[in-house]
C-alpha cells in the first residue's frame, strides 16, 4: 500500500498545479537603429512602439523536471521580446509576453493553452517546450485557428497542423536524418568505426530516432545503420528516468562496439560514461543525442571526443560569420544566464531554436500586416521565413512545415563543444577514435 | 561473468538506496510517521555536499559532517512540529509531502533547476572502481555499502543494547503502555527523527558522489526506497539493508539478462508478492514491526 501511495504521490508531484508562475513582459518602447533582432523581418517600423500591447501567450516548464531547459527558453524569449520592443515593437505596438509555468506537467498543457486563448484572449501564441507538450498544445491551436510557432518538436510526422511552424528542424524525418548523418560522419573516418551499440531512452523523441514510431514500418537508426554497413552489436532500450547504468555498461563492455550511440536526454550519457569508466572500459567513440551540454564538459577527459547534434554553437569561425547584432545577442544572453546563476551560459541550440521561433512569429505578423491568423499562416506558407540561425527556409505543409535540416554534429574537444560536421560548416576537424 | 558483474553493480547501488531508506523506515516503524520530507533532506544533503565541496574544495565525504548536523536539526524540528500538533500517521504523509515540495522548490531557487555535478577535480570518486580479479566494484556505491553496514550495525546496537533503543521499541509497539512506564516519547521521537535526518544527509552525500544532481531527483528515488522499506520490514534496520541489496541485485541482473526496461517490472512484482505473502517484510526481526 505504501508503494502505491508513493507512486500516487509521484504522479501527484508531477501534477502539482498550484504554482503557476505567470510573468508578463511590459513593453519597453525605446528606439534603436537597425534590425536588432538580426532578422530580415519585413516592415519593421523602427519607431517607438505605442498603443495597446500585442499579447503573446505561452507556457514553459519553469519548475519541474524540464525546467533546466525551460528556463533557457524563457531567458532567450524574454531577450527577444525586449529587443523587439526596443526596435519598435510589432506592427508599431509593444509586445507583452504572457508566460505561464506549466510545471513540466504535460497533462496540463492543453488546458493552459485553452485558458490563454479562450479566457486570457491572447493575440498570438508560442509553443511550449519539448515534443510531447507541443503535441498537446497543437490541437488547441488548431481548434482556435491560431498560428503555432514552436522551437523544439522532434516527432515531425505527428505535427500535422498546417499552421504549426518549427524553429528547429531535423527535417521531416529525423528518424532517417540523424542516423544517416551519423553514418556520414563514421564513413569519413574510413574503417575506424564498423560496429555500434544503440542505447535508447524509451521516451517518444529518442525512441523515434532509434526505432521509428510504434506500429509504423519506417526507417530508423536500427535499420539504417546496418544498411549503411554498421553492425549493431548491442541494442539496449532503457526506461525513462533510469539511473541504473552499471548493467548497461557491462552489456556494452561485452559487446565492444566501436561507437556507443546514447539516444538519451539530460545527464543520461554522464551516468553511462561514469559506469563504463568504473569498468575501466572506454569505447572508442560515444554519441549522445540530446544531452544537457554543460555537465558533459565537466567530465574532463572521460567525455573528450563525445559527439552530439546541434543547430548552432558560438564557435569563433561561426561567430565571425554571424550578423553583428546576433553576436551581441549571444553575449547578452550569456550575461542574463549568468545573472540567473545557471551553470551553462552558452547560447546554443535551444536558445537559437527559440530565437528562430519568435522570428517566425514576428515575420508572419509583419508580413500579413495584421493579427489575422489565417493571413499569418498563409504569408508564411507563401514566403517562408528568414531565420537568424538557419537562413531562408520555406514551409511546405506536405512536410508538416519542417524545412531541410541545418543540423550539425558537434564534438567535445579540449573542454569545449565545437562543430565538426559537415566539413564545410565545421569549426574544427572531426577527431576519430584515435584522435 | 557479465551477469555477476551486473548483479554487483545493482546490489551496491541498492545499498545506497538502503541508506536512503533507513531513516524513513525507523521513523515510520517507531514513530508511526511516514515522513516524505525525508526525501527532501536527502536532496538537501546532496546539494550541501555539492556546494561545500565545490566552493571550499574539501573532500565531498568530509562534508557530510556539516550536512548530517544540519539535517539532524531539520529532522528534529519537523518531528517536534508533528508532536506539537499531534499529527496522525496519514496526515503525516500529506504534511511531509508538502514539506518535500517546498524543499524541492527551495533547492531549485537556490541551486537552479539545471543539472549540477561535481567536476572530476572536486570529486575523485565518480568514475573510480576497485578491481578484484575480473570484477569491478564502483567506488561511489562501494562507499555507500560501507556506510550502509556501519549505519545498520550502529542502529542495531543502539536499538538492542541501550535504554533509549529499548524504549523506542516499546514505544513503537504500544505508545500508551510505554508512556505508563515513564518513557518520554517526545524527546525520544525528536532524537530518532534527528538521527534519521542525519542518515538522510549521508544518503544525499553518497548520491552526489556518483550522480548528477537536479531538484526533482526525490521523485526518482521514492518508488525504490519505499520498495526497500516494505520488503525489509518497516522499522527493521537489518532487513532494510538486505532488501536494498536484494532489490538492487535483482534489478541489475534483470537488466543484464533481460532488459533495463524490465527491472522496475520485476522489482515491483516482487513487492506486490511480498505484500501478499509476507506483509511484515521478507526479513524477520526481533525488533521489527
Amino acid at each position: 500500500m505504501a508503494v502505491l501511495a508513493a507512486l500516487l504521490l509521484v504522479v501527484a508531484a508531477c501534477g502539482d498545479g498550484g504554482s503557476d508562475a505567470t510573468t508578463t513582459t511590459a513593453a519597453a518602447g525605446t528606439t534603436t537603429e537597425g534590425d536588432t533582432l538580426g532578422t530580415e523581418a519585413p516592415d519593421t517600423t523602427g519607431g517607438e512602439a505605442s498603443g495597446d500591447p500585442i499579447v503573446v501567450g505561452s507556457t514553459l516548464p519553469l519548475t519541474g523536471f524540464l525546467s533546466a531547459t525551460g528556463v533557457i527558453h524563457q531567458i532567450a524569449g524574454q531577450l527577444y521580446v525586449d529587443r523587439l520592443n526596443d526596435s519598435g515593437g510589432l506592427l508599431g505596438r509593444p509586445v507583452e509576453w504572457n508566460l505561464i509555468d506549466d510545471t513540466s506537467d504535460g497533462a496540463r498543457i492543453a488546458e493552459l493553452y485553452e485558458q490563454l486563448i479562450s479566457q486570457d484572449g491572447v493575440d498570438l501564441i508560442m509553443g511550449p517546450y519539448a515534443t510531447p507538450n507541443i503535441l498537446a498544445a497543437m490541437p488547441v491551436a488548431e481548434r482556435h485557428g491560431y498560428v503555432l510557432p514552436q522551437h523544439t518538436a522532434v516527432l515531425a510526422p505527428a505535427l500535422t497542423y498546417e499552421c504549426q511552424f518549427p524553429g528547429w528542424s531535423i527535417g521531416p524525418a529525423p528518424n532517417e536524418f540523424i542516423p544517416n548523418q551519423l553514418a556520414d560522419v563514421f564513413d569519413s573516418l574510413g574503417d575506424e568505426v564498423s560496429t555500434v551499440a544503440l542505447v535508447t531512452n524509451e521516451g517518444g523523441s529518442t525512441s523515434f530516432v532509434s526505432y521509428g514510431r510504434p506500429d509504423v514500418e519506417e526507417p530508423s537508426a536500427s535499420t539504417i545503420l546496418p544498411e549503411r554497413g554498421y553492425e549493431i552489436v548491442a541494442d539496449v532500450p532503457y526506461p525513462i528516468g533510469n539511473t541504473e547504468w552499471g548493467p548497461i555498461a557491462v552489456t556494452l563492455q561485452e559487446a565492444q562496439p566501436d561507437a556507443v550511440l546514447v539516444m538519451g536526454l539530460g545527464v543520461e550519457a554522464n551516468g553511462l560514461i561514469d559506469a563504463m569508466e568504473q569498468l575501466d572500459y572506454s569505447p572508442p567513440m560515444i554519441f549522445a543525442l540530446f544531452p544537457a551540454p554543460g555537465p558533459l564538459l565537466g567530465m574532463g577527459e572521460a567525455a573528450d571526443g563525445l559527439l552530439s547534434v546541434s543547430m548552432f554553437e558560438p564557435n569563433e569561425p561561426i561567430l565571425a560569420e554571424l550578423d553583428p547584432e546576433l553576436q551581441d545577442v549571444t553575449e547578452e544572453f550569456s550575461t542574463r544566464v549568468e545573472e540567473a546563476d545557471l551553470p551553462y551560459s552558452v547560447f546554443e541550440t535551444q536558445a537559437a531554436a527559440t530565437w528562430n521561433a519568435w522570428s517566425i512569429l514576428v515575420q508572419g505578423v509583419e508580413g500579413a500586416g495584421s493579427l489575422d491568423h489565417q493571413a499569418i499562416c498563409d504569408y508564411l506558407h507563401e514566403n517562408g521565413a528568414d531565420l537568424p540561425f538557419a537562413g531562408q527556409v520555406s514551409f511546405d505543409p506536405e512536410q508538416n512545415n519542417f524545412w531541410p535540416s541545418n543540423q550539425v554534429i558537434k564534438q567535445i574537444q579540449g573542454g569545449d563543444w565545437v562543430v565538426v560536421w559537415p566539413e564545410d560548416r565545421a569549426a574544427s576537424e572531426l577527431a576519430g577514435p584515435n584522435g | 561473468m557479465s551477469q555477476l558483474q551486473a548483479t554487483i553493480f545493482g546490489a551496491l547501488s541498492g545499498s545506497l538506496f538502503a541508506v536512503m531508506a533507513l531513516g524513513l523506515s525507523l521513523v515510520w516503524g517507531f514513530l508511526k510517521i511516514i515522513n516524505l520530507a525525508h526525501f527532501g533532506m536527502i536532496l538537501l544533503g546532496a546539494y550541501l555536499t555539492f556546494e561545500l565541496a565545490t566552493t571550499t574544495g574539501i573532500d565531498p565525504i568530509i562534508t557530510v559532517m556539516i550536512g548530517a548536523m544540519a539535517m539532524f536539526l531539520f529532522g528534529a524540528i519537523v518531528q517536534a512540529g508533528f508532536e506539537r500538533w499531534r499529527v496522525s500517521e496519514f496526515n503525516s504523509l500529506l504534511i511531509s509531502y508538502g514539506l518535500l515540495i517546498i524543499t524541492v522548490q527551495v533547492v531549485s531557487n537556490v541551486w537552479t533547476a539545471d543539472f549540477q555535478r561535481m567536476d572530476s577535480s572536486v570529486n575523485p570518486y565518480a568514475a573510480q572502481s576497485l578491481a578484484l580479479g575480473p570484477l569491478r566494484f564502483p567506488l561511489p556505491t562501494l562507499i555507500a555499502a560501507g556506510f550502509a553496514v556501519i549505519l545498520v550495525v550502529a542502529a542495531k546496537l543502539i536499538l538492542e543494547r541501550t535504554y533509549s533503543g529499548r524504549a523506542l521499541q516499546a514505544f513503537g509497539q504500544d505508545r500508551d503502555i510505554a508512556g505508563a512506564f515513564g518513557i518520554d516519547h517526545t524527546k525520544l521521537g525528536i532524537l530518532l527523527a534527528g538521527a534519521a535526518g542525519a542518515t538522510a544527509a549521508i544518503g544525499g552525500m553518497l548520491h552526489s558522489l556518483g550522480e548528477s544532481l537536479h531538484p526533482d531527483a526525490p521523485f526518482e528515488w521514492v518508488g525504490r526506497v519505499f520498495a526497500i522499506v516494505i520488503l525489509g520490514g518497516i522499522g527493521n534496520v537489518t532487513g532494510t539493508l538486505y532488501a536494498g541489496l536484494l532489490v538492487g541485485g535483482i534489478s541489475g541482473l534483470t537488466a543484464a539478462v533481460w532488459s533495463p526496461s524490465a527491472s522496475p517490472f520485476v522489482v515491483f512484482s516482487l513487492v506486490v508478492l511480498a505484500l501478499v505473502f509476507r506483509p511484515t517484510g521478507l526479513f524477520p526481526s526481533k525488533a521489527g514491526h
